[in-house]
């Protein structure tokens, strides 16, 4: 993956995106979630390194899929027609107690698709952080057509994060030894926001201060005033264009297939209904 | 006197007023600058230093709005007609946090990052950095990350970054504010040889007498937005007042000879070697994890009530490492922590907050409350006090710090000074028994940290005090006790006198010796204990 040029792994990582986001057809979106996986494996990445971003998408996927279309169905509304085969259509036993519950075949289904697709975008992106060079990302940006403001923007927010994670270690340690305490939270929404108050303003506040300097640096050393240069140094390489192509090849198929063959709209494959048939 | 027109930096009769503010900033300042001199431009906190870098450096009025009238020559032409981007080919400025002024992840990218908005070739610009990070020899650290450098090298990252434009005009805002003493020295150093290469530099610092040790050509003194002194070290010595910012301790004492100067008596009890120690560390060692190296190394120490104990070590030496332990914030690896004999692993934080109080260096770090009273309750809140006893608590740490009429005053809203008050008031109304301060007087000018410290040190309510200091003089006036660490490990404990008395010791260890140490050494036969410059002039023959 380090061989990759970034622009070519943005160019990818994007086409993927416009794909898995065109169609809700299983069979497109089943081979577009392979090509993912395959993707992320050249990164070669430990799950140790990438278990916190994991877990952020984890509860991204969770409030998506089990909250959103399979207990409350609202996520799935627009895509799967109403009505459809009950999963459970008697109902079921539970700790010695009868439930109904209103749960389709075909929404389960869409639930499955859901999963497929923003795992496919997840795979893409999540690597990303992990395997690019912090240094790359200004000029990967400015490469690829946006304002240099923009574009350094990323790169500095990699610089700023860490010394943000050591500031906001400060505040904790200065209010936990005035006895605040993080666990054990009590009480609404409201009060919890109030409860880590203590936390938030002089960190936020910390924040605001240490801006004006950082834009004060920036404008001291000509920041914006000019075109801007980059020492990190991006070399394309046949690999690189080959990629590209694959992309472009990908997105276009994708999107031929579905709206010239209209394969763009959601279908329960006949195999899952013979899953729930008895 | 060289042609005006050529100087690097001219500033003739200028004046600025922002416009959020209703009186000029700075008024009628006049000075210049040849190439190859060293500039220290003093005075206390406010006087309006600040506001006259950002003049020179085009900070004002590109990013500073309000009123200005006198001008700027920079070798001649005025500043106003110079966009940012050419100012910055001229000027260089370090800002007082290096922190704050590292743009780049990597050393190498910060040094380059002005030539990068330059819009130089890279080609170019990598001779330029490596010659950049050669001359102030730290060209092994150009791969490293930014982050990771310690506070000395990243002061010197930030200078390369600003070296490598090449300016031939220097600005430097406050650079010994975060260094150890010997780091500070070596950086004085640098900014010396860069002097004599032919760059002209504009040094703003507190630390006053360090600054002379590289013989500045010109010294400049501001008071209230005007320059009431400039000339030669020789008669800033002489016509500023000794009290407002710190000259060599044997002017001092001079100076001060004949005049009545107000005794300094610390309030912590009588010292009691036998009493049951309040913070004790036995055979401390610590890691952050497994694989990463030991931080403390054996620490032995136990404090007792009536220390004043003074806690000195260069920058990464375990200090604050130690520091955490003893709040239950961190626990060791190995060895224990007893809070007045109760083992930190069997205890809560907020329990070790009733035996030590920690008032961190930037108050604002923890202050966060709507009012000043809301701030000094919430530590007693969180400890469990009944209600009663909170506002009795918050009463009387309001009176100890004299900020009364302040109590319903959103604490982010006073000055700097104040906020470090209502920082030690919201620790003093937990009633902890030890009263720990990180760098207490950074950021403060030599009068308020002189006042302050007094003020703390006079405070009642404690029985014993610990500050972590870079300055060995706080450490001589104000400490019963010096605990020196080198390398996670303490290397010196025991009187100030015993502590600090071999000069090649405290070289070794990154502390150099002051001329307050030197002359108190010097006088005492005459003393028998270690007093500040106004108190040794009565010796003085």
């Amino acid at each position: 993956m380090d061989h990759i040029d970034p622009r070519a792994r943005f160019i990818f990582s994007f086409a993927l995106l416009f794909s898995a986001t065109a169609t809700w057809n299983p069979n497109i979106l089943f081979v577009i979630f392979l090509i993912a996986i395959i993707w992320y494996s050249m990164g070669r990445l430990t799950w140790k390194e990438t278990k916190v971003g994991w877990f952020m998408i984890s509860i991204l996927l969770f409030t998506m899929i089990v909250v959103n279309t399979i207990i409350t169905g609202g996520g799935a509304g627009g895509v799967v027609p109403p009505g459809g085969q009950l999963v459970w259509p008697n109902g079921f036993e539970l700790f010695g107690k009868h439930f109904t519950f209103g749960l389709t075949v075909e929404r389960l289904w869409f639930a499955v698709s859901q999963l497929m697709r923003i795992l496919s975008i997840s795979l893409a992106f999540i690597m990303i952080p992990y395997t690019m060079d912090s240094r790359a990302y200004g000029a990967t940006f400015s490469k690829l057509g946006l304002p240099d403001g923009l574009a350094y923007t990323m790169e500095l927010s990699f610089r700023f994060i860490p010394t943000l994670a050591r500031n906001f270690q400060v505040t904790l340690d200065a209010q936990r030894a005035r006895g605040f305490e993080l666990d054990g939270r009590k009480g609404n929404i409201l009060h919890k926001i109030r409860r880590i108050a203590p936390l938030l303003i002089p960190v936020t506040m910390n924040a605001i201060v240490s801006s004006e300097d950082i834009a004060n640096a920036m404008d001291l050393r000509g920041f914006g005033q000019s075109k801007r240069t980059w020492l990190h140094e991006l070399i394309f390489h046949w690999w690189d264009w080959v990629l590209i192509v694959f992309s472009v090849i990908m997105l276009a198929t994708v999107l031929v297939l579905a709206f010239r063959f209209n394969m763009r709209l959601f279908s329960v494959p006949q195999w899952w209904y013979g899953l729930f048939s008895k | 006197m060289s042609d005006p027109a050529a100087l690097p930096l001219v500033v003739k009769d200028l004046s600025f007023r922002y416009h959020t503010r209703t009186t000029p900033a700075i008024r009628n300042i006049n000075l210049s600058l040849e190439s190859g001199q060293i500039m220290l431009l003093a005075g206390s906190s406010g006087c309006g230093k600040t506001t006259l870098m950002r003049c020179i450096n085009g900070l004002i009025p590109h990013a500073y709005q309000g009123t200005m009238t006198g001008e700027v020559l920079i070798h001649g032409k005025s500043v106003k007609g110079m966009g940012l981007s050419e100012i910055s080919k001229n000027v260089g400025t370090l800002l007082q946090d290096p922190e704050r002024q590292i743009l780049g992840t990597y050393v190498l990218n910060e040094v380059c990052f002005g030539l990068e908005s330059m819009g130089m070739p890279r080609k170019e610009m990598l001779p330029i950095a490596h010659r950049t990070l050669e001359r102030l020899h730290i060209l092994h650290l150009k791969d490293k990350e930014t982050f990771f450098t310690s506070g000395g090298e990243k002061q010197k990252v930030a200078l390369a970054g600003v070296l490598a434009m090449e300016p031939n005009i220097l600005l430097l805002d406050e650079p010994l504010a975060s260094l150890d003493p010997a780091s500070a020295h070596e950086a004085l150093l640098a900014f010396r040889e860069l002097a004599d290469e032919g760059l002209s530099i504009m040094i703003v610092e507190h630390r006053v007498e360090d600054v002379l040790a590289i013989k500045p050509e010109k010294v400049v003194y501001m008071d209230d937005g005007e320059i009431t002194y400039s000339g030669d070290t020789a008669g800033l010595l002489e016509a500023v007042d000794y009290s407002r910012i710190k000259l060599p301790a044997d002017v001092i004492a001079r100076r001060a000879k004949g005049k009545v100067h107000p005794v300094f008596l610390p309030t912590v009890p009588q010292l009691e070697p036998e009493s049951q120690a309040l913070v004790s560390f036995q055979d401390v060692r610590f890691q952050y994890k497994d694989d990463t190296p030991e931080v403390l190394h054996g620490i032995n120490l136990e404090v007792r009530a009536g220390e004043v104990i003074a806690i000195l070590g260069h920058n990464g030496s375990g200090k604050t490492t130690m520091v955490k332990h003893a709040l239950g914030l961190l626990k060791p690896t190995s060895g224990k922590v007893l809070l007045e004999g109760v083992d930190s692993k069997k205890s809560t934080i907020a329990t070790a907050a009733k035996t030590i109080g920690y008032v961190f260096q930037s108050p604002t770090q923890m202050l966060f409350a709507p009012t000043v009273r809301e701030e000094l309750a919430y530590g007693p809140q969180n400890l469990g006090f009944a209600k009663e006893q909170v506002e009795e608590n918050v009463d009387w740490a309001i009176e100890t710090v004299h900020l009364e009429e302040e109590l319903p005053t959103p604490p982010l809203a006073l000055s700097f000074g104040q906020q470090k008050r209502v920082s030690i008031a919201s620790v003093l109304s937990m009633r902890s028994r030890v009263l720990m301060m990180d760098e207490p007087t950074a950021g403060q000018d030599y009068w308020n940290y002189q006042s302050f410290m007094d003020t703390i040190l006079q405070t009642p309510g404690f029985d014993a005090i610990i500050f972590i200091t870079h300055d060995l003089d706080l450490a001589l006036i104000y400490a019963n006790r010096v605990v020196v660490l080198y390398g996670g490990e303490i290397v010196a404990d025991g009187h100030p006198q015993d502590v600090l008395l071999d000069d090649e010791k405290l070289k070794k260890w990154r502390l150099l010796p002051t001329s307050l140490l030197k002359l108190n050494q010097e006088l005492w036969p005459k003393t028998g204990q270690y007093l500040r410059a106004e108190a040794l002039s009565q010796f003085l023959t």
